[in-house]
């Protein structure tokens, strides 16, 4: 079942997509790209397993969803940040530093 | 608030998904078309990128909040249908869970209001009684009595320090005078606090107050409920009236609630502080039962402790009432009251009902296990189509609790039915008259708990299993071959094998309960308890102290009797059988012996022997004139001239009496003539060995208790009046009481109880019986099912039915004999604690056990035998076809 390989990127897609959204509204298939440009291909998930992921942080408040005209006169679901969302990212980017911080330390000094 | 809008919205909401998923491919495509791609690769590439749109949209539902709720309803909707699909699966199962649920939540509820909270008095379990036991006697010592003469409770009153309450009851016989006719109540004297210490309030007026205890007050009792709707039709008022009772006017100044019988008496009066002791018959003052309040923080053992100090100081004062080495035994008052071999009775029943509870989860283990096996195929369909673990999971989940809330919601039915049952099986006298049986909220809140936790625990595994499946090998393989996994078949048979023991367990109790009602009920008598009319005759001891005295109240009531229609013959008698009158020293001129030699004496008239039909086997009964004359000639029973006169002609020997000098009225001559022998007959009750006995004149003496037996020619009960009213015509102040026909009253105090332990052990034994025959054949007929497709080839290949069947049964017997042999072996190993309290039965008892092995051999067979015979009627062309 695809759950599982999505399970174990699950906080990681949350922290991303908080972070891309923090630049401004946009809809899901412009979060794909974005994900997609700025990781260079590097995640291989589905790229529909992303909308559980907008769906879920947007039942815990941390995203606000619109409806609304794009640039092509069609109408999509966009994405805005919360005042909540942006206080999770920062913990969220504050934890992942100290987590790196201390990873590569130890890959530093192990041997 | 959102998602209420949205809840209401759901069409809107699933557009809404839908619309959002599909611009997103309809973007890439339109991007990829832009970069040069065709329409068709395009479209393809974006599928492939994007992944299952249905699985995504069914995860992107599951996070949202009201979604939730909605899949709930949705499940609990498929869990009901799935349910419903399959009836017979859903019926054996609730009613196996009701069945178990139900008879333990009965059986709980009575040994819980029967034993651990009878009575309906304040702080119960802080209150005790006292008993002086005789540590001479054999064992531990035995009880010497337990009741106390009245300064003897004074000086326990005042001395203590370890009750903040001790009160006393001393049980009187009242004739109630109503001008018209008298009737017999049974009263009691209660001293200052009784009303105080059990905190229970009156029905109607009011209790008893310390100023009724008062020298001179005004005469005043307190009524029973059950008397207050006997006697006086419910009639609020007759509060405040004032009745005859015993020759004296007293007002009636309250009703007690229905749960308040303390003593078992009609009635409650104030301890007449004139009156040092009260008297019963000539000559024998009525001592008084005890019943105190811990004070708070004394134990039991503490108080035991100071009482005995006290004992021990004033028992010189009391010589004659306590033995040389005693010991003053305090107990809880509700031990005290619930006899102990009751008391372990209702603990093997709450065993078996254990096992039941056992056996019905068991059966609904297994049919959930073979169930969830055939189910492997459905979840992996479902799987495929994207339903997630999690949801699988939680709908299994869903129909295991509904199953179970069905199981307990049929229970309770079952319960309150059982409840009803039991409280009116219940023999009279095993039980305080104060219980009242009741469901028990608590007890069945636990059977239910453990209903689902069974329900859950057994439909979760195998559903956790389903769900882990492998899509496409559940898909091939699913439904064929053999009956599935190994792991899980084997469950399944470890399961109906315990199941099979179990239920060997319950049916060898029930054998051994069964033999041991019988052999007691067969218990020849030697007299005949039909026909015989007995009761009570309490003569007031002022005016009947002697024997001239008691035969001026007998002799015209006799007449009177005999020459009633209906009556053939009567006569007094001093202990009612199977219970041989009080016991005494009796010594034979010219015998030397050591230790006691005691016989039981019993005081009757000359028709004593014909009125039982006790067949006497030489010599002859007393005549008229010797009755009336008090002459001192006697008769003996086989035991007791094997045992104290020898060989030789026992007629015309001389027995002395020696116990008759320790009567009040001391017979001066004790030598009495043996005049004929009477064949043995129970005269210890039904289970022990018949004693010595011998029967004198009731005209020897004045003191004891007087009863009477009367040979009717018809039904007993109907005679009943006619002697209540020649009673009365002899004497206004004495009353015919507690009159019943004898085999009635043997019914009472002999059968009952064992019937009752019968009735309910071989009740649950066929409960237990037909769960496992359920079991048995759902185990077997689901894995013939699963092997329909192997029989169909071996059919094919040319197997005979006959082989099929022998295939089958012997599948089921792998089961049901190692089961048997458990079960017997385990029956073996407890049945001794079981047959202590059985009577004429041997804990191997070889009937019992080889009857059940052949009744449990045989239901397994025909559990087996029925698949095996639809599977020997398949043809080979649809077996083959079969999934």
């Amino acid at each position: 079942m695809p759950t599982e390989k999505n399970d174990l990127h699950r906080g990681t897609l949350d922290m991303l997509i908080l972070k891309i959204l923090a630049a401004g509204p946009l809809h899901g298939y412009a979060i794909a790209q974005r994900l997609q440009q700025i990781s260079k291909d590097y995640f291989q998930v589905p790229q529909g397993s992303l909308y559980p992921a907008l769906h879920r942080l947007e039942e815990r408040e941390w995203l606000d969803a619109e409806w609304k005209d794009t640039s092509t006169g069609r109408e999509a679901k966009f994405y805005t940040l919360t005042s909540k969302g942006k206080k999770q990212l920062e913990a969220e980017v504050l934890g992942w530093e100290r987590l790196s911080d201390a990873v590569s330390l130890i890959l530093r000094t192990a041997d | 608030m959102r998602w209420l809008s949205r809840l209401g919205h759901k069409p809107l909401v699933e557009k809404r998904l839908d619309s959002e998923l599909h611009f997103h491919l309809e973007q890439q495509i339109a991007d990829y078309i832009a970069s040069g791609l065709s329409p068709a690769e395009a479209r393809r590439r974006a599928n492939l990128e994007f992944g299952s749109v249905e699985g995504f949209k069914e995860e992107c539902r599951e996070a949202r909040w009201e979604n939730r709720l909605e899949l709930l309803l949705h499940d609990i909707q498929f869990a009901f249908r799935g349910l419903r699909k399959n009836p017979r699966f859903t019926l054996v199962a609730i009613l196996a869970l009701a069945l178990g649920i139900g008879a333990s939540t009965a059986m709980f509820s009575v040994i819980y209001n029967a034993l651990v909270a009878p009575f309906p008095y304040k702080d119960q379990g802080r209150l005790v009684t006292l008993r002086i036991r005789d540590l001479d006697q054999r064992g531990n010592g035995e009880d010497f009595r337990g009741l106390l003469s009245y300064s003897e409770l004074r000086d326990y009153m005042e001395q203590n320090r370890v009750f903040d309450g001790l009160i006393a009851n001393c049980e009187i016989d009242v004739v109630y005078d109503s001008g018209e006719n008298n009737s017999y109540l049974a009263a009691n004297f209660v001293t200052p606090g009784t009303f105080e210490l059990f905190g229970v309030a009156p029905l109607l007026g009011r209790g008893l107050e310390p100023a009724d205890y008062e020298p001179g007050a005004p005469p005043v009792f307190v009524l029973r409920y059950a008397t207050w709707t006997n006697q006086f039709g419910s009639d609020p008022g007759v509060v405040g009236k004032s009745f005859s009772l015993n020759g004296v006017r007293r007002t009636l100044v309250g009703v007690m609630p229905l749960r308040f019988a303390w003593g078992g008496a009609n009635l409650w009066m104030p301890r007449d502080p004139g009156v040092v002791n009260v008297m019963r018959g000539a000559f024998i003052p009525q001592y008084w039962g005890v019943v105190a309040h811990l004070k708070p923080g004394v134990s039991i053992q503490e108080a035991e402790a100071e009482i005995n100090v006290i004992g021990t100081r004033i028992a010189p004062t009391y010589r004659a009432d306590y033995p040389t080495h005693f010991h003053v035994v305090v107990e809880s008052f509700v031990h005290a009251v619930v006899g102990q071999g009751f008391r372990r009775t209702l603990f093997v029943l709450f065993a078996a009902v254990g096992l039941l509870l056992l056996i019905g989860c068991a059966n609904v283990a297994s049919l959930l296990l073979a169930r969830a096996t055939t189910r492997g195929r459905e979840f992996a369909v479902r799987a495929a189509l994207g339903a997630s673990r999690a949801r699988l999971v939680r709908q299994l989940l869903l129909e295991s609790i509904l199953l179970a809330l069905g199981g307990a919601i049929v229970g309770v039915l079952f319960a309150w039915a059982g409840i009803l049952g039991l409280a009116a099986a219940m023999p009279p006298f095993t039980i305080p008259s104060e219980t009242v049986i009741e469901m028990n909220g608590w007890v069945l809140l636990f059977e239910i708990s453990l209903a689902i936790a069974t329900v859950v625990i057994f439909g979760l595994f195998p559903a956790l299993q389903a769900s882990r499946v492998d899509v496409q090998d559940a898909l091939r393989g699913a439904g064929k071959g053999l009956g599935g996994t190994i792991a899980k078949s084997r469950l399944r048979n470890a399961v109906i094998v315990v199941e099979v023991a179990l239920s060997l367990i319950l049916l060898f109790t029930a054998g051994l309960f069964m033999r041991s009602f019988v052999a007691i009920q067969n218990v020849p008598l030697g007299w005949q308890a039909e026909h015989v009319l007995a009761g009570r005759i309490p003569l007031p001891a002022q005016r009947y102290m002697t024997g001239p005295q008691i035969v001026s109240f007998f002799e015209p009531l006799i007449r009177t009797l005999k020459s009633t229609p209906g009556i053939e013959a009567a006569s007094p008698v001093s202990a009612t059988p199977p219970y041989g009158g009080f016991g005494g020293n009796i010594e034979i001129p010219g015998k030397t012996h050591t230790g006691e030699w005691e016989s039981l004496i019993q005081l009757v008239g000359e028709d004593y022997f014909s009125v039982v039909r006790h067949p006497l086997i030489a010599g002859r009964s007393f005549t008229e004139a010797e009755v009336s004359t008090a002459r001192k000639v006697v008769v003996i029973n086989q035991t007791f001239q094997r045992r104290f006169l020898g060989d030789g002609d026992p007629l015309g020997r001389t027995i002395i009496l020696d116990v008759l000098k320790k009567l009040p009225d001391a017979v001066a001559d004790r030598s009495f003539q043996v005049i004929g022998v009477a064949a043995d007959a129970m005269n210890v009750g039904l289970e022990n060995p018949v004693e010595p006995e011998l029967w004198i004149p009731y005209s020897v003496t004045g003191s004891g208790m007087r009863r009477l037996l009367v040979r009717t020619t018809g039904d007993p009960g109907s005679m009943n009046a006619a002697v209540r009213k020649a009673v009365w015509a002899v004497d206004p102040t004495v009353a015919f009481a507690e009159g019943q026909p004898l085999a009635d009253w043997l019914n009472t105090f002999s059968y009952a109880q064992p019937r009752l332990g019968f009735f309910l052990v071989a009740t649950f034994a066929a409960i237990g019986l037909l769960l496992v025959t359920l079991g048995v054949y759902s185990v077997i007929a689901y894995s013939t099912s699963r092997r329909t497709h192997e029989i169909g080839i071996r059919m094919a290949l040319g197997a005979a039915p006959g082989d099929v069947l022998k295939m089958v049964l012997k599948h089921g017997l792998a089961v049901v004999v190692p089961g048997i042999a458990i079960g017997i072996l385990v029956s073996f190993a407890v049945s001794r604690s079981v047959v202590s309290q059985l009577w004429g039965v041997s804990s191997y008892d070889p009937l019992s056990a080889v009857s059940v092995v052949l009744l449990l051999l045989a239901i397994g067979l025909l559990a087996c035998w029925i698949p095996a015979r639809r599977a020997t009627r398949v043809s080979p062309v649809t077996a083959l076809h079969y999934e």
